[in-house]
């Protein structure tokens, strides 16, 4: 007991969100109002599956996704596993693939740490 | 694309080497401080080379490279902000040079910092809004701006030149639709005493549009939605507009037959409270044996005028303490009563 390291996002509950943390995806679809909430969902799913399989074991973190406008904003917390240039290389890759997939421009922001950043120990 | 760590690191003792897949060495320094980069650093073996990749550019010798510290560490103090964070872009906390933390703590603890902080990278950040760089964007627009006509600088100006006001709402949303079926709407506000009507028009015009029509500020409001495009709803405003002075302008034969219930103000002439008033006075006058006095002798007198003037303040204002006082002190005069004191 006490060994397992969890992070911030994992070692809080869900009823935290809007006290203790923030959203993980912002778009206007949830707003009152506004639609395509479910369309943008869809979306967030498909892009946390593929950055998952993209970049494999290195993403250290739950992605987040902002869209602004037309654009769409990945931001990845990544473990320095892979070499520099295979970072570079897909990253790349993700950004022409999926702009050409969602049929808009993606922008993908990454952030290296060596291991996982454990909040505290469950 | 490699990131050449020209910097002299103080590499603490122990390096892990990993074997990955690939057979390659991976080394991950554990360094007594910190050392988190944005940019991921050269990592390399002693005297294996790789193949001709960007990595070597002929300056990288082949000792183990450590992780360049962050750009932070290399940032001036005067530096121009405005090129670290030129558009708005996720916090990067090697490109921050200022020790944020955010979280709730552990017990006894403090917030987490700002590595790997998924916090500080869901909230939307302003560091592209800085009052300089917000400068140098009203210098560069400046060029496609125009000045203000010098000639409208009162509210009353506009008003008097531009008297109908039209109102139109664009909508943004995130997604890679730009439609939205309320952008449509179009309302369209103009003061009735701008527009030339007299007093027939006037009534007949209120009468028409009922509940669109605010009294207090003297505004017509038309708002129009039924067309699916926005340029179809203004032509249908300015439309609905342009039928609304003109029929109002016409007189109808029926409308002739307008009742006493239809009238939009109290009118005394001609009412049950004239007849009633002279009726009364008549009667006075009758018992106390003067000449027969006129109608018109009687309307034209003072205390008839007064007491008419209180009951159409009481009828089309309502029942105010004033209003009330001057129907009594009328009522007195007309009746010749007087209150002994």
């Amino acid at each position: 007991k006490g060994d397992k390291a969890v992070t911030y996002e994992q070692a809080h509950p869900p009823h935290y969100i809007a006290h203790r943390k923030g959203w993980l995806s912002l778009h206007t679809g949830n707003l009152c109002g506004e639609g395509g909430a479910a369309e943008r969902t869809l979306e967030d799913a498909f892009l946390r599956r593929f950055l998952g399989g993209t970049f494999p074991g290195c993403v250290l973190d739950s992605v987040v996704l902002k869209r602004r406008g037309n654009l769409v904003v990945l931001s990845a917390v990544l473990s320095r596993a892979l070499p520099p240039h295979k970072i570079y290389f897909l990253g790349g890759y993700t950004e022409t693939l999926l702009s050409h997939f969602l049929k808009c421009p993606v922008r993908l922001d990454l952030q290296t740490l060596p291991a996982r950043l454990p909040y505290k120990y469950l | 694309m490699a990131a050449v760590s020209g910097v002299a690191q103080a590499r603490a003792g122990c390096r892990a080497g990993l074997t990955r897949y690939c057979r390659r060495v991976v080394l991950a320094p554990f360094f007594g401080s910190a050392a988190y980069s944005s940019v991921p650093a050269v990592n390399s073996r002693e005297g294996q080379q790789t193949e001709g990749s960007a990595r070597r550019r002929g300056r990288t010798p082949q000792s183990v490279r450590a992780h360049i510290p962050p750009r932070t560490e290399r940032m001036a103090v005067d530096q121009d902000w405005s090129s670290v964070y030129p558009t708005a872009a996720t916090f990067k906390p090697g490109s921050v040079p200022l020790p944020v933390r955010m979280g709730y703590p552990v017990k006894r603890g403090v917030p987490p910092a700002k590595e790997g902080n998924l916090e500080l990278m869901k909230i939307p950040n302003f560091l592209h809004l800085t009052p300089p760089a917000i400068k140098k964007h009203c210098a560069a627009l400046k060029d496609f701006c125009t000045e203000w006509p010098s000639a409208l600088d009162s509210d009353e100006k506009c008003e008097q030149h531009f008297p109908i006001e039209i109102e139109t709402i664009d909508y943004i949303s995130s997604g890679t639709s730009i439609r939205n079926p309320k952008a449509r709407v179009v309302t369209l506000r103009v003061k009735l005493s701008n527009l030339n009507l007299d007093d027939h028009a006037k009534k007949k015009l209120i009468k028409l549009v009922g509940e669109r029509y605010c009294k207090d500020t003297d505004m017509l409001t038309i708002t129009t939605d039924r067309c699916p495009l926005r340029r179809q709803n203004y032509d249908y405003g300015i439309h609905l507009l342009t039928v609304l002075y003109h029929e109002s302008w016409k007189t109808e034969t029926w409308e002739s037959e307008k009742a006493e219930e239809d009238m939009e103000e109290y009118i005394w002439e001609n009412s049950r409270s004239q007849k009633n008033a002279l009726d009364t006075l008549i009667r006075i006058k009758a018992s106390e044996n003067v000449s027969n006095v006129t109608k018109e002798e009687l309307l034209a007198s003072e205390v008839v005028k007064d007491y008419r003037n209180s009951v159409v303040a009481l009828k089309n204002e309502g029942e105010t303490e004033n209003n009330m006082s001057r129907y009594k002190e009328s009522v007195k005069k007309l009746l010749n009563i007087q209150v002994s004191l």
